[in-house]
């Protein structure tokens, strides 16, 4: 453990600013205990270059269509009910990018995952909308009216063809690699705290099932950059941050007193024991999170203007609402990563019904995400927060026949379309693009972590430089930024 | 995923030696890595044959001369090394911790549970010279000590509960069996069992001792790493944790290419896995247990089931798996014209001399469990049982002249003659089985398996027939209806449907039993290949012997973190070339030569260890202002992470032990050793030791509770992080678990104080300090609470909420639980 006199304390941004060399030395020990240490200076200016304060990164579960969301293919139409190869196209199956992008977690011994070749037509129309023009589809009514904000990522590919997927599109790691912590982790890592009264990432509405964990772990960067998930219910919103019943306020005021009391005598007789005056730190720092967290989650202080822009008054809406109006007001009170799920585990998974699926659950996002957009906008939040929008992976352009399917697609790795929009990317502006088929995302298109390298960089950070004594990444974890998307 | 490293061109010797210097010198292995990124101080690879033999972990430990005894004037090895260190430094070692502090420091390190109020007593009062010592003994010689350093183990090990889908439940990870392993290690860890042999056990117990399924157990370690949709996910975790938890080794970074700084290339790393390539999972019924049958395979439309019952374990399946090498992680990229890997060791620790791999002819019993008597005597009493259920049915059955009873009558007959032909039927095979690998001539082993056959096909008949007459019962059942009865047409109709199948059945079972008997009887337990390959006894016996460098210095590394809070290196699985340099390379050498000339055995080293005047050292840093003339001023400055130990290091208990702690300080703690693992939904009502809760890496590997104190990461757990988060404080102010513990204590101090006591809530100050915190109050603290809880004769200050005594008498008790002293350990 470091045991640094006042006025030398090491803070990790300070080790990362001073180069590798400040690293010397530090164990694991070291790392953790910095974050109290770290916490207890004032929260720093945003690092040199930072564009975004504060994340949303708004993830639907279960992969939502490409193709009847945000990337219009009016080939499937012209050749439905084709094969690729009865196209005037290249069969898309047979681009080297397919095998590099289509990795079953299953040993291919034990199952490969079919390929559909019959092409289904889009379930929806399509039309322009706003100055920019940009063609959605008609289950977005309301973020129709917002396009013009908003800036759509058309050739995302990710690799793992099933819902492993989900962790991936996170921690930037197929299920068959070994293991990395979640994005929010590493910005939490990266990131001095706003609001110390809060935890830096939290999570709402997830992790979306028990093996989803991993996408809001933070695994070695230690378990004070994990996603702390919050209950929206002020009365008990986080593990133990209720009191029992049976105790008063004042009651428990008086037995923090008497903690810090006794703290304080500790405190003078262990003068070098910087650990102990992190704890004293941390049970105050308890105290009040005791306090901000229900804060923070209540909506009383909410006008009914607000609550009907995320759609609280209608029950299709109501969840969806609920979440992203509390990222909203985390955001404003300083969370630097707020991860939210919308919607259930797998619940855009469209294997069969697709359009029935699709139709009902964009109707329980469309207002709510719309909402938010003007809302931040409306309090002046829009540049200097960041909100990402995105799925696991897309759906085949052809249609699923499993079980003698008629009405669905299959996951879809190899393209995908997300948007972001505030702080320090172009509105109204659409960025890549898959083939005419919508199979495979063109170019070098983006690797998940070109997502994750863009937000780190809208957060003033640099992945490259977020390096664990002992723990070296790959190339492939870093990505780059979308440079073409940033302002 | 190909995910290539940017390409780098290697390091020669001299270069790498000179960067050795360099961080001997202090600068450590990320100025290493900068320098070596450097491009224009490099060249292309050339000049002699990289061996290691230039990196001091990678050539065995000589056991160092001990230095004259030192400035703590210790002849004890641990403190002469030490103390080289400081006087060499200029560093003066601080005093001794006081009593109380030591028993609560060595007592929470050994057993994993703190002092009470009434060890502590008795600890102060034995004055004897030797009262330390048998302290330490009784410790070790504690059944707590096994799931104490049990959990530490099962860190470094990795133990995971089964896990994979758990909302299903569907089993892809692990096993549901695994437990068992678990306790296993609890077992031999308090039998002090060689640290080399349970190494051996956990890679080879099923080729070192077969046909014993208590040491098979140890194969959790590679059943741990199982993944039902890949069994290249198996090897890749197999060989990258075999390499990290006994080598020391980064043995995943070879996976894609040759590893950057340890000699260690890219087909060293699939001839590691081809140790493990022919590996494959068996489940084996357990005596006293139902059946669980065999081993259930992955099916990729069939869920796995949560299977409790008898035990998984490792075997070798195919001797002839090829082990393929592949390019960019990705195993579809097979190099097949290279063919396959053959098992080996890599050359820089092999040193011309590889490990003989001698295929293992198992004894009967172990590739053919059935011939275990045990096991037999088992699925024996099963058949005697069904006989035994048939007979009392039988009796309980009266024939009434309605019909109906007649043929209930006659179908309990029917399932008593297929119970018994079942029993002559298992007799006859079980027969077979035991001729099947004897020394019997040849005419009597087919002979009796012909009779096995013959008496399986006449089972197969009655129990065709028990089929029919049961189901002529039911016909009967059905016509006895009143012809008004809506339901009796349908019925009878069903009925005689059954009926007809089953008539076909019997005549089918009856065809089969007259046609000559083949000998192609259905085993009764699955039967293994009588051969094992011995690549992973090879491997486990190399891994542990004497002459290899790692392994030693690895374990003993790991074993004197969790004592000290700090390593002697702090890459606690890296020990290659990109790992840290060792703080003290001699003691580490010692230690490791002194464990492995001492049997690997554990106890002796931890006794070794607390026994130092090191260990027993104060925490305290020298306050500046007081003791500068002890040179304490100097010290803080100069070694400010006690990287030399002139003091000890605070530690601070982890996610187990404060659970564990406030139980066992409450008096509940449920002292119950193993079994099947619990669920964390009930870690804070059911009071078992927290190692006995599911541990896997899905949402519910944890509790909330651990999950805030840094409890172990299923996947990766090498060492533990130590974090403070707000959190912390609000499990210990609000969970039920230490409100409930502390009325319960606060009830228990002050009923137990002497009702003569003059100052009683003194004395419970008193009381609740020592028990919680293991030490009596100063006057600082002794005021604060007297004020807080008001002293005798008037009420506590009056700015506090007015409560009834006991509820602020047990409000006291939760401050301590709140106070640093209780999570620390000094």
């Amino acid at each position: 453990m470091p045991n640094n006199e006042a006025g030398q304390r090491l803070t990790r941004r300070g080790l990362l600013a001073a180069g590798p060399r400040a690293g010397l030395g530090l164990g694991f020990g070291a790392l953790a205990l910095e974050s109290l240490l770290c916490d207890a200076q004032p929260a720093l200016a945003a690092p040199a270059g930072a564009r975004a304060k504060s994340v949303i990164w708004v993830f639907l579960s279960g992969g939502y269509s490409h193709v009847e969301t945000f990337d219009p293919k009016p080939a499937l139409n012209a050749h439905a009910g084709k094969s690729y190869d009865k196209t005037p196209f290249d069969n898309p199956v047979n681009s080297p990018l397919h095998r590099k992008r289509f990795r079953s977690v299953p040993a291919e011994e034990i199952n490969v995952r079919d390929v559909y070749p019959i092409i289904y037509p889009m379930q929806v129309g399509f039309a322009p909308r706003g100055r920019s023009g940009i063609e959605i589809s008609d289950w977005w009514p309301q973020l129709a009216g917002v396009v013009d904000d908003l800036c759509f990522v058309r050739n995302m590919w990710t690799t793992d063809n099933d819902h492993a997927a989900e962790n991936q599109i996170h921690t930037g790691r197929h299920r068959l690699d070994e293991p990395q912590p979640s994005l929010g982790a590493w910005a939490s890592y990266g990131l001095g705290s706003l609001n110390e009264n809060l935890p830096r990432y939290v999570v709402l509405g997830g992790p979306t099932r028990s093996d989803t964990r991993q996408s809001i772990d933070s695994l070695y960067l230690g378990p004070q950059h994990a996603g702390v998930p919050f209950a929206i219910d002020p009365a008990n919103p986080l593990p133990f941050g209720r009191r029992q019943a049976a105790q008063s306020a004042r009651q428990q005021r008086d037995e923090f007193d008497l903690v810090a009391r006794l703290g304080a005598i500790a405190a003078a007789e262990h003068p070098h024991d910087a650990e102990l005056r992190a704890r004293i730190r941390g049970y105050e720092l308890a105290y009040r999170m005791q306090a901000a967290v229900p804060e923070a989650v209540g909506f009383t202080d909410e006008t009914e203007a607000t609550a009907r822009l995320y759609g609280l008054d209608v029950e299709a809406t109501k969840l969806a609402g609920e979440r992203l109006l509390t990222a909203r007001r985390l955001v404003e009170r300083g969370v630097r990563f707020v991860q939210v799920f919308p919607s259930p585990y797998g619940v855009w998974d469209s294997h069969q019904k697709l359009k029935e699926n699709h139709t009902r659950l964009c109707a329980t996002i469309d207002l709510p995400i719309t909402g938010l957009i003007r809302d931040l906008k409306a309090r002046g939040l829009f540049d200097e927060t960041l909100v990402v929008f995105c799925t696991e992976f897309g759906r085949t352009p052809g249609l699923e026949q499993r079980g003698g399917g008629v009405d669905g697609r299959d996951h879809h790795p190899n393209g995908f379309t997300i948007w972001l929009a505030g702080a320090g990317v172009k509105r109204g502006h659409v960025h890549g693009a898959t083939d005419e088929l919508g199979y495979n995302a063109l170019g070098d298109g983006h690797y998940v972590t070109d997502l994750h390298a863009t937000v780190l960089h809208l957060l003033g950070l640099d992945g490259r430089k977020l390096e664990v004594p002992g723990r070296r990444r790959l190339e492939m974890d870093h990505g780059e930024p979308i440079s073409d998307i940033l302002v | 995923m190909a995910m290539p490293l940017q390409p780098r061109r290697r390091i020669t010797r001299q270069q790498r030696r000179g960067s050795w210097g360099w961080m001997a010198g202090g600068l450590g292995v990320i100025a290493f890595l900068v320098w070596s990124g450097t491009a224009d101080t490099l060249s292309a690879a050339e000049g002699p044959v990289d061996d290691g033999s230039d990196h001091w972990a990678f050539v065995a430990p000589e056991r160092a001369e001990l230095p004259p005894v030192g400035a703590s004037g210790s002849g004890h090895p641990i403190d002469r090394f030490l103390d080289a260190r400081l006087t060499a430094e200029g560093l003066e070692p601080v005093a001794a911790a006081d009593r109380a502090t030591l028993l609560r420091r060595v007592t929470l390190d050994l057993t994993g549970l703190p002092p009470t109020r009434d060890d502590l007593g008795a600890f102060l009062a034995d004055t004897a010279p030797d009262a330390y010592d048998r302290l330490v003994d009784r410790l070790l010689a504690s059944p707590a000590y096994g799931e104490r350093w049990g959990r530490h183990w099962m860190d470094v090990w990795r133990y995971a509960d089964w896990h994979g889908r758990r909302h299903v439940p569907d089993v892809w990870n692990s096993a549901p069996q695994v437990f068992r392993w678990r306790d296993w290690i609890i077992a031999a860890l308090n039998a002090d069992t060689g640290y080399d042999e349970m190494v051996r056990c956990m890679l080879a117990a099923d080729e070192l001792h077969p046909g014993d399924r208590d040491a098979g157990v140890a194969t959790g370690y590679l059943v741990r790493n199982w993944y039902a949709l890949n069994p290249n996910d198996w090897m890749r975790s197999t060989v990258e944790h075999v390499g990290k938890a006994f080598l020391g080794l980064s043995t995943n970074c070879a996976h894609c290419h040759d590893h950057k700084f340890d000699p260690f290339t890219q087909e060293d790393y699939f001839r590691l896995r081809a140790f493990f390539e022919p590996m494959g999972l068996r489940q084996d019924r357990l005596p006293g247990e139902a059946d669980p049958g065999p081993f259930q395979p992955y099916d990729y439309s069939v869920l796995r089931r949560v299977e409790r019952r008898g035990t998984v374990m490792v075997y070798d399946r195919a001797a002839d798996a090829p082990t393929w090498f592949y390019t960019d992680g990705d195993e579809r990229n097979r190099d097949l014209a290279r063919g396959p890997v053959p098992p080996g060791v890599p050359a820089f620790l092999a040193r011309g001399r590889q490990p003989p791999i001698e295929p293992i002819s198992l004894p009967p019993p172990a590739f053919n469990p059935i011939l275990d008597e045990r096991l037999a005597a088992a699925f024996r009493a099963d058949a005697v049982a069904a006989i035994e259920a048939a007979h009392r049915s039988l009796e309980e059955v009266h024939p009434l002249d309605d019909g109906v009873g007649l043929a209930r009558k006659t179908a309990a007959a029917a399932a008593l003659g297929r119970a018994t032909a079942a029993l002559v039927s298992l007799d006859a095979r079980l027969a077979a089985e035991r001729l099947r690998y004897g020394s019997a001539p040849p005419d009597q082993v087919v002979a009796a398996a012909e009779a096995a056959t013959a008496a399986e096909r006449r089972g197969a008949e009655q129990s065709a027939l028990e089929t029919l007459l049961a189901a002529e019962g039911v016909l009967a059942t059905a016509r006895a209806k009143p012809e008004t009865d809506p339901a009796r047409q349908a019925e009878v109709v069903a009925a005689a449907t059954t009926i007809e199948k089953a008539l076909g059945a019997v005549e089918a079972a009856r065809g089969a039993a007259m046609r000559p008997a083949d000998g192609a009887y259905t085993r009764i337990a699955a039967a293994y290949p009588a051969t094992s390959t011995g690549r992973r006894a090879a491997l486990a016996r190399w891994i542990t012997d004497r002459a290899n460098p790692l392994a030693a210095r690895v374990a003993v590394n790991h074993v004197w973190m969790r004592h000290f809070h700090e390593p002697l290196l702090s890459s606690v699985f890296d020990f290659g070339r990109a790992g840290a340099a060792p703080s003290h390379p001699q003691l580490l050498d010692w230690l490791a030569v002194e464990f492995m000339e001492n049997g690997w055995r554990m106890k002796p080293l931890h006794r070794l260890i607390v026994t130092s005047v090191a260990y027993r050292r104060a925490s305290a840093e020298p306050s500046t202002a007081g003791r500068a003339e002890s040179g304490g001023a100097a010290s803080v400055g100069k070694d400010p992470e006690n990287r030399l130990l002139k003091r000890m290091n605070v530690g601070r208990m982890e996610a187990e032990v404060v659970r564990d702690s406030i139980l066992h300080l409450a008096g509940t703690l449920d002292r119950t050793i193993g079994g099947m693992e619990l669920e964390n939904a009930v870690a804070l009502t059911t009071f078992r030791r927290s190692l006995y809760y599911s541990c896997q890496p899905e949402e519910d590997g944890r509790s909330p509770f651990a999950a805030v104190f840094d409890c172990a990461d299923a996947g990766d757990c090498y060492r533990r992080s130590r974090t403070i988060i707000p959190q912390q404080g609000l499990a210990l102010a609000n969970s039920e678990l230490v409100h409930a513990a502390s009325a319960k204590i606060a009830g228990v101090l002050w009923a137990g104080l002497p009702a003569e006591q003059q100052d009683k809530r003194g004395a419970f100050v008193t009381a609740a300090f020592e028990h919680l915190l293991g030490r009596a109050p100063q006057d600082e603290e002794m005021a604060a609470c007297l004020d807080w809880l008001g002293a005798e004769g008037r009420g506590p200050a009056e700015h506090l909420e007015p409560v009834e005594p006991e509820v602020r008498r047990a409000g006291l008790v939760r401050v301590l639980f709140n106070h640093n002293d209780f999570v620390a350990i000094r």
